[in-house]
């Protein structure tokens, strides 16, 4: 059974293939089942394959297929091998399932759109890309995973190409994280050239041994990956293209923007841990990025008023907890708050897809209201999603992830107080803005009439992912709350598990001061945006909330600084060295290789004598050069 | 009644001939002529390896035999193509034979 | 002659057969078909006793050839690339001409020439084998009659060859003079490393001038553009791919038994040869409007980079050569294919403007061209860009044991090959002009034979798929030629 994972990355290719070259001939319907189809057929092999890995599990927790000999050299053997243990088990049913989920979602959303095939031609590229990116085995194969994933994810931002702000966000957004990966290329190098091999358990098992603790190569190599995990998870200081990229069709942000592409930085690390492991001041950048970047993208959520911007401040947010959890050590916490995020923020995605379709493509929040009773399934399933963001208690699976991420930050001896507190204010940040989100959109006045429901196509998904959110917890419960242990019992076969535990007293505790922080930020959010919204719209109208306001509308001001700070220089630059001082040399070698060109071109004569001459000629150099060597 | 030396002069001189020969002359044929002399000096130059060398082996005479023999059917094909050439172009004069440059 | 001699032979016996056969089935019949046919299932037969007479090992027959894995690899691949130049031929000389028989005898003859050369292990023999090729390929280049140019490639390829091959054959009698035998195991123990009289010296330099006529290297290339380019498609094709093939076999053996490296001389003069062939290649091709001429300077530039892995020497240099050759002549064989069927009755389709505009009017085989072109350039995904690699490869692994020239050798390689991809690429360029409707040129109108398309498609398949999975080829071509230096 192991032996069919090579299906689970090849058949969205192959769907991304038949899509490609003959997706134009075929009829609307096929497309649908075309695209769809092919992921999920892959989430079929990978639950399958994940089921015998759970019941009978291989020798040594992990299974590796070579497809076939890449290079082969003296130096370097590479494979284009896949690799299957826990993490890779349980990265690949996210994508797969949620995946599959939202391309049934786009068959309908995208229903209209003359790019029907392109469309999901691009997105079957991408899971097929980001399934490589995970099920690699070595560094090679998942690099390529990774610039598969920036390529779709570029090509579908500005899917709607006709209108250019699209094409600069999708710009904007491959530039960003490409400064990211040419640090984790850099950081490949160094792997290489130490260790000889590019095979992911091979290095990871010579670590160790070659690289004392806060050995400096460990350090770089591990800062040099923080890097390109910082850019493609839009942390800071690179998470400027993430609010830009909503450009894009809602499923692409569902998909790419939140349940998988983001989160490759955080596989990253946590397939790398040991590597981490050894440069304990990277892995507190790690906690310390995570930390901040929460708070900062979580303040940033409260302003905006396009719907799509607040979750994707959502998201970078929450990519924030993951990233806090790699830095105190909880492998395992980051990942299950993977796969609880993935549910719940593509579910929110596809909620938000949904309003905005029927509101015929308005995203402003302040121009939206009383939906819930217009829109009912879509209502609750929102709700469903919003509550598992906001981390409600006991009933959602946001609140066991992310309650395991503040024990982990409390407890392990890595952690300090000071990123539990992050992360706690974050929850209190993030219950709030959530949920100033659902009351303006679905309470209150109805102010813009939508149009129809949601299909079938559209709702089951959601249904589907609602209930994930809400029962998906159930897999990794606190001690004192029945003590399940599914989860990372399972992973704790791949990652190390957490140091230090804490008494179930002390988990309580926490547990109820994050629950307090969660019903305040919703207390909050009632009485400001549902009870009194015009005292709460008077008082933002004063001249220093709405300057920060204005500030955390703009990111922080992030964007006004790069801009400053790089790409005014660099344009100038540009425009200075219009005549290309450096192309002078080139220009240069062209012309020289004119002139040579003529002159040997003068030497074919055409005459027959001329070259008899020519070869005696040859003759008689190497004669010379014989005779006086 | 040559040393080796001699012979090697002999058909050093040869071969050059045969080339100046090819190079300097415009006839056609005449090249041929030049070619065939060269390889006639080569010729040369395995019997005085015979001779002078390994009197016992018989390697040079198989050669020789075989050049010759070679040479001829060369040499027919080479004249063949000249017929076609004078055929094509009215005259064997090669330096007006020049369709192809560059 | 025991049985296994007779196995090893038989793929040369039954090239050589084929030519008598043929001559005997002129007397019977003047059809094309079935002399094309009779040809065919010669060559089919060679290919079958190729893998015959695998399982044996190096086999001498006589005293002039060695038919060892390495010469059978070299006849088989000759072989394949025959049968596609067959049928090539098949379909350029079908209305062309009535003279069909005496095309196909000279063809399978010069093939037999071919074999003998990759099995040579005498002076001997290689003057035999590549005077079969030679005075063949004379014939073939000036075949059509009424064509000028094609008669004047005839008589320069005749007479500098001839030159070449007197030249070749005064320092093979040099040095049978010198050491009396012409066998190349005997004259690779007797040539001492540091050998350094003059009829030695001397006889070397002008057998290595003779071989680098064949090959085309620099500066003994002058004949090759002309006669490329006068002579009907598919000889040209056979005079790019299996006389260059034979003869590069032929090379390898001889000085596989004399350790290069350690001669300073004779790594001399072939450095030098490498460096001038892969500069004036790729610079001569710079401005060319002619496709075939293109090819010939992008032969010249090809055999130079070969020449790199030749002086590598060792196994790894041996094998990185052998399968640049076995990715280089299937793309040469696509790209002639093309022209061939693309050719109309009074000229080939050989200039560059012919195919002014082939992606917009025919995007597939605008696409297999250009996959054909990169593999030339050596781009990757394509077996020219693996190729290219372990050149390289075995370039810079020699250059770090202890030869620093081979830096030199590398540099040139790669300045080499970006010079080169401007005339590829400008050849590409010319299939997305755009030529306003009734100026297109005629060629890229014409209807590709079914012949000629399933050629093409092998062909470019299988440059691709030694770009993309090298790995059991290259396991292949190891085992074949590893047994040469144990």
């Amino acid at each position: 059974m192991y032996s069919l994972i090579w299906l689970v990355p090849i058949v969205p290719f192959a769907g991304f293939l038949l899509l490609a070259f003959a997706g134009r001939y075929l009829p609307r319907r096929a497309v649908a089942i075309i695209g769809p189809g092919a992921v999920g057929l892959s989430a079929a092999v990978m639950l399958l394959i994940s089921g015998q890995f759970l019941a009978a599990p291989p020798a040594g927790y992990a299974y590796e297929q070579t497809l076939w000999s890449w290079i082969a050299t003296g130096g370097l053997e590479v494979g284009f091998t896949l690799y299957l243990d826990p993490l890779s088990v349980v990265m690949g049913c996210v994508i797969t399932v949620v995946g599959f989920l939202i391309h049934v979602y786009a068959t309908a959303y995208m229903a209209e759109d003359e790019g029907y095939s392109k469309f999901f031609a691009y997105m079957n590229l991408f899971v097929g890309a980001m399934l490589l990116l995970v099920l690699g085995q070595n560094l090679l194969v998942l690099y390529l995973g990774w610039e598969g994933v920036g390529l779709c994810s570029y090509l579908l931002i500005g899917f709607w190409y006709k209108k250019p702000e699209n094409g600069a966000a999708a710009m904007k957004a491959f530039i960003v994280t490409r400064i990211g990966d040419v640090a984790l290329l850099i950081g490949l190098f160094l792997l290489v050239v130490q260790f000889g091999t590019l095979d992911i358990p091979a290095i990871l098992a010579a670590a160790p041994g070659a690289w004392a603790v806060g050995a400096p190569a460990a350090v770089a190599a591990a800062l040099l990956l923080l890097g390109g995990a910082v850019g493609k998870s839009a942390q800071l200081p690179l998470q400027t293209w993430l609010p830009d990229a909503m450009a894009g069709p809602t499923p692409v942000s569902a998909l790419i923007h939140a349940a998988t592409m983001v989160t490759a930085g955080v596989y990253l690390i946590a397939r790398l841990h040991a590597l981490f492991a050894l440069a304990p001041g990277a892995l507190l950048l790690v906690g310390i990025i995570g930390a901040a970047t929460l708070l900062l993208a979580a303040f940033s959520a409260l302003a905006q008023h396009d719907l799509k911007r607040i979750l994707a401040y959502s998201t970078i947010s929450q990519l924030g907890y993951m990233f806090l959890a790699l830095g105190v050590g909880a492998w395992t916490a980051a990942l299950f708050h993977f796969m609880t995020h993935a549910f719940f923020k593509a579910l929110l995605f596809l909620g938000a897809g949904a309003i905005i379709h029927s509101l015929r493509d308005e995203q402003n929040i302040f121009r939206m209201g009383g939906l819930r009773r217009r829109l009912p399934a879509v209502y609750w399933t929102f709700l469903a999603g919003a509550l598992a963001l906001a981390a409600a208690p006991l009933i959602t699976a946001g609140f066991y992830s992310k309650d395991l991420i503040l024990f982990a930050a409390w407890v392990s001896p890595v952690g300090n107080r000071w990123l539990w507190g992050a992360g706690l204010l974050g929850a209190f940040l993030t219950a709030l803005y959530t949920f100033r989100m659902v009351f303006l959109v679905f309470h209150g006045p109805e102010r813009t009439a939508p149009h129809g429901r949601p299909g079938p196509a559209m709702t089951v998904p959601l249904m589907i992912l609602a209930l994930l959110s809400l029962l998906g917890g159930f897999v990794e419960t606190p001690a004192d709350l029945g003590g399940v242990h599914l989860f990372s019992s399972f992973l704790g076969h791949a990652l190390p598990g957490l140091a230090a535990h804490g008494s179930p007293a002390l988990e309580a505790a926490l547990q109820l001061l994050s629950t307090v922080a969660v019903l305040g930020g919703i207390a909050l959010a009632y009485q400001l945006y549902l009870r009194r919204r015009e005292a709460t719209a008077r008082w933002l109208a004063r001249p220093a909330p709405d300057a920060a306001r204005r500030l955390l509308l703009a990111g922080w001001g992030f964007d006004w600084l790069y801009d400053r700070l790089f790409v005014r220089p660099f344009v100038w630059l540009a425009t200075v060295n219009k005549d290309d001082s450096v192309d002078a040399f080139f220009r240069g070698l062209a012309r020289a290789s004119l002139l040579l060109h003529g002159a040997l071109s003068r030497a074919q004569t055409g005459n027959l004598r001329w070259y008899a001459v020519g070869f005696a000629l040859g003759v008689m150099a190497l004669l010379a050069i014989v005779v006086f060597r | 009644m040559f040393s080796i030396t001699g012979l090697l002069t002999i058909s050093g001189i040869l071969f050059v001939a045969g080339a100046a020969a090819l190079i300097t002359r415009r006839n056609a044929v005449a090249a041929l002529m030049g070619v065939e002399l060269m390889l006639n000096a080569a010729n040369l130059n395995f019997v005085a390896g015979w001779r002078y060398f390994w009197p016992e082996r018989l390697d040079a005479h198989v050669a020789v035999l075989l050049v010759i023999t070679v040479a001829a059917a060369e040499a027919a094909v080479g004249l063949a193509i000249i017929l076609n050439l004078y055929r094509k172009f009215g005259t064997v004069d090669l330096e007006q034979i020049r369709l192809m440059r560059g | 002659m025991t049985h296994a001699q007779l196995t090893a032979l038989l793929p040369v016996i039954l090239l050589a057969g084929t030519a008598v056969a043929l001559l005997l089935v002129q007397a019977i019949t003047r059809s094309h078909r079935v002399t094309a046919g009779v040809t065919l299932a010669g060559l089919a037969a060679a290919l079958v006793a190729v893998t015959r007479a695998l399982p044996q090992g190096a086999t001498p027959v006589t005293a002039l050839l060695t038919i060892d894995r390495f010469a059978l690899l070299y006849t088989g691949l000759l072989a394949l690339i025959g049968i596609g130049l067959t049928l090539l031929s098949f379909l350029y000389l079908a209305g062309r001409t009535r003279l069909t028989g005496a095309y196909y005898i000279l063809f399978t003859l010069a093939l037999a020439g071919g074999a003998v050369l990759a099995s040579s292990a005498h002076f001997a023999a290689f003057f035999l084998g590549l005077e079969m090729i030679s005075v063949s390929l004379f014939a073939l280049a000036a075949y059509r009659r009424d064509d000028p140019a094609g008669i004047e490639a005839g008589m320069k390829y005749l007479v500098l060859a001839g030159v070449a091959t007197a030249v070749l054959l005064f320092g093979a009698a040099l040095l049978y003079a010198r050491y009396g035998t012409m066998a190349f195991a005997a004259l690779g123990t007797a040539i001492a490393p540091g050998a350094g009289d003059p009829l030695t010296l001397a006889g070397i330099a002008l057998v290595v001038a003779g071989i680098g006529f064949k090959l085309t290297l620099a500066p003994f290339h002058l004949w090759a553009p002309d006669v490329y380019e006068g002579a009907p498609a598919p000889v040209t094709g056979f005079i790019a791919t299996i006389s260059k093939a034979a003869v590069f076999a032929l090379l390898l053996r001889l000085f596989t038994q004399v350790h290069l490296r350690e001669h300073p001389a004779l790594f001399a003069i072939f450095a030098t040869l490498a460096i001038a062939s892969i500069f004036a290649g790729n610079l001569l091709g710079l401005r060319q409007m002619n496709l075939k001429r293109v090819l010939a300077y992008s032969s010249v530039a090809n055999m130079g980079y070969l020449l790199i892995a030749f002086l590598a020497g060792g196994p790894a240099g041996a094998i990185a050569a052998t399968f640049y050759l076995t990715a280089y002549l299937p793309a040469l064989l696509g790209i002639f294919t093309l022209l061939t069927a693309l050719s109309g009755r009074e000229r080939d389709a050989d200039a560059i403007a012919d195919y002014a505009g082939l992606a917009w009017r025919r995007p597939v085989l605008a696409a297999a061209f250009t996959v054909l072109l990169l593999s030339l350039a050596g781009i990757p995904l394509t077996g020219g860009f693996i190729g290219k690699f372990y050149v390289a490869l075995t370039g810079v692994s020699a250059a770090l044991a202890g030869s620093p020239a081979f830096w030199a050798l590398v540099g040139a390689l790669v300045v080499g090959s970006v010079i080169g991809l401007y005339y590829y690429l400008r050849i590409v360029l010319a299939f997305f002009q755009r030529t306003p409707a009734g100026e297109e040129p005629a060629a890229i109108t014409r209807r590709v034979p079914d012949a000629a398309a399933i050629v093409l498609t092998l062909s470019t398949l299988a440059v691709l798929w030694l770009g993309v999975l090298p790995g059991n080829t290259l396991t292949l071509i190891s085992l074949l030629v590893e047994e040469w230096f144990r």
